[in-house]
């Protein structure tokens, strides 16, 4: 056995069964390993897009995802997919080739110091140097990527290691997860109590943390048996149950102003699995002013950092959520927030014909089964579908949360596609992101994967020229594409059948021929160009200063 | 304000590098350090003195968290007073 014979075993020790990548010079070596392997690769059609897969393969399974490049340019484009996936916490294991270990740090053809560029968007990364290092090396990588916080990590592997005799063995440190809690954790969960049945206006701020952590059952029932009003972040949306009378909806820049209002009234504020991202506070100081804090977060640097919290739990969240779950009296809040709620639903009546995409992506979400994924780009419609879609987990809503990468949506939603192949796959773009990765339109052909396309195109470069708008006093700097290619000639180019629709008439029948039909399809959507996302917080404004469209 | 970290770390070709890269992305000025072997061979010996108009704990919960640093000090310039260790 070889090296590279060597990771293949690593791997499907480790249960992967899918990875992602593109060969090169010197990740040779494990390709041809991989050719008669039982792993399945999808080749994509840049570094990027393979990492990105992979996060979407992750996300959507709730497994660890594989991205394999070579050295070079292979390794530097998987950067952004690394950077994304220590934003949003994604177990991600890349594995990049390396020139052969004595021509490192010679300026070899296709060097690159990846270990040193991937300090700052890895958990970790290793750079393999002996042999007989290699399957402990990726048993720890595989072990860094899902514990604790999950996060990338990466393995870098000179040729000649994947090429040098080596013998695979299994992990050698095999670490006991078992909680048990101790007096002082005890304690803590009583101080929280305390705060909870004192308090009379409490919220439950969730962020992504909660299902990473497998905790959704576990946070629906505290909900549930404490009737406490929830607000969800954007990477959190789909872990309250969406028929909850007491959920308001996403909170923040572009939240709910019920979801808002709450938080900013409230005394107290339970956090999970969140993390006071500015997107959500607005200006920090004025962000929930008189609550007291009861932040659950695994990441003990994500407690106080930005917001000082008066207890602090970095246990397991299942543990700390079925021990707050206590039944309170407090109709009067409850009543009010949902007084908030029905005074502030969501308004799809606008006049005139135009395609209107808030009605469209809230009459694709209807049409949607519940086990529907939807991955999307960032922008705009990354908006819109946080606001007037329906998620009944986070594992279907796939968005560039932390990084806010464009470029995400269209390789997440392939390798969501290959980790839930009986479940559809929606992707929602816009004309600006979807042009960033637009070659992997080739992969979904490659194995005819059957993403529904939904192409919100404004000819413009739309959340910048909504802020050039607001913010700039109308000077649209470089955000107008109406260059745009024909989208739907460009489809076919890849063998994907697609429709044009311009008017509101057009909508619902698009939509449900689009879902009719088997394969891909690209749904060509034209919006008004001068579209904003209401409501909006204003940077450096509190989240009590909501502008609204007429404002 | 000024404080002084103490760390000890698995004695790999790469973590000073990370040690230093930590400080400085999250707002700490480097301002003394030095290095030695531990007694063990496997393990490193890290001391430094860092400032920063931030809390110490921004920076301290953040270096914790790399892999290769196995213990942490800290220690307030001003008083000599350890401030939080692991």
């Amino acid at each position: 056995m070889n090296g590279a014979e060597a990771i293949v075993q690593t791997l499907i020790h480790h249960g992967v069964d899918t990875v992602f990548g593109y060969p090169g010079g010197t990740i040779m070596p494990l390709y041809d390993a991989l050719f008669d392997s039982p792993i399945e690769h999808l080749l994509c059609r840049h570094e990027q897009g393979a990492g990105f897969s992979a996060i979407g393969y992750a996300r959507s399974s709730h497994r660890t995802g594989v991205c394999i490049a070579t050295s070079g340019p292979g390794a530097t484009n998987l950067i952004t997919a690394l950077a994304d996936a220590m934003m949003d916490s994604v177990p991600i294991v890349a594995i990049t080739g390396q020139v052969p270990t004595g021509a490192i740090g010679t300026d070899a053809f296709q060097e690159i110091d990846i270990l040193g560029l991937s300090m700052a968007c890895t958990k970790h990364s290793f750079l393999v140097t002996e042999p007989e290092t290699l399957c402990q090396t990726l048993h720890q990588a595989f072990t860094l990527a899902r514990s604790g916080r999950p996060g990338p990590v990466l393995v870098d592997i000179p040729k000649d290691i994947q090429q040098a005799i080596a013998s695979w063995h299994p992990p050698l440190d095999l670490v006991a997860n078992n909680f048990h809690p101790e007096k002082v954790e005890s304690d803590n969960l009583h101080k929280a109590l305390g705060l909870i049945t004192s308090s009379s206006r409490p919220v439950a701020y969730i962020g992504g943390g909660v299902g990473m952590a497998n905790a959704t059952e576990e946070l629906r029932q505290f909900l549930n048996i404490t009737g406490i009003p929830s607000v969800c972040t954007l990477k959190g949306l789909g872990t309250v149950n969406a028929d909850d009378p007491s959920y308001l909806g996403m909170l923040g820049m572009h939240g709910t102003r019920a979801a808002n209002t709450a938080v900013q009234m409230c005394d107290l504020l339970i956090v999970a699995g969140a993390r006071f991202d500015d997107r959500v506070t607005g200006k920090l100081e004025a962000f929930a002013p008189d609550a007291k804090v009861i932040h659950i977060d695994i990441d003990p640097a994500e407690v106080n950092k930005r917001r000082p919290a008066d207890i602090t739990f970095h246990q397991p969240m299942q543990w700390v959520l079925a021990g707050l779950s206590t039944h309170l009296q407090n109709n009067e809040w409850a009543d009010y927030c949902q007084q908030l709620k029905t005074e502030h639903q969501w308004q799809y009546n606008k006049p005139g014909d135009d395609i209107y995409a808030p009605l469209l992506l809230n009459q694709l979400s209807q049409r949607l089964p519940d086990n529907a994924i939807v991955s999307c780009d960032v922008g705009q419609h990354q908006m819109w579908v946080a606001q007037h879609m329906t998620f009944h987990h986070t594992h279907n809503h796939l968005t560039s949360g932390g990084l806010g990468t464009m470029g995400f949506g269209l390789p997440a939603a392939i390798g969501a596609a290959l980790a839930r192949p009986n479940d559809p796959v929606v992707l929602v773009s816009g004309d600006g992101s979807f042009m960033m990765n637009i070659q992997e339109l080739n992969t979904i052909r490659r194995r005819q994967l059957p993403i529904k396309i939904v192409l919100l195109d404004n000819q413009k470069l739309g959340m910048v020229r909504q802020w050039q708008e607001l913010f700039y006093d109308g000077r649209y700097s470089e955000t107008d594409l109406s260059d745009n290619p024909d989208f739907i000639t460009l489809a076919h180019a890849f063998g994907i059948g697609g429709k044009v629709i311009t008017h509101r008439d057009e909508v619902t029948c698009a939509l449900d021929e689009m879902l009719d039909i088997e394969g891909p399809w690209l749904l060509h959507v034209r919006i008004d160009a001068m579209e904003n996302v209401w409501p909006l917080v204003p940077p450096g404004a509190s989240n009590h200063e909501m502008l609204e469209k007429s404002s | 304000m000024s404080f002084q970290l103490q760390l000890q770390c698995h004695k790999q070709p790469d973590v000073v590098e990370r040690v230093l890269r930590v400080v400085r992305h999250r707002g700490f000025t480097l301002n003394t350090m030095s290095m030695t072997p531990s007694n063990c061979g496997q393990k490193i010996e890290l001391s430094m003195t860092v400032s920063s108009l931030r809390p110490a704990h921004l920076l301290i919960t953040q270096v914790q968290k790399l892999h290769d640093v196995v213990t942490l000090r800290c220690i307030d310039s001003q008083t000599d007073n350890a401030a939080i260790s692991c």
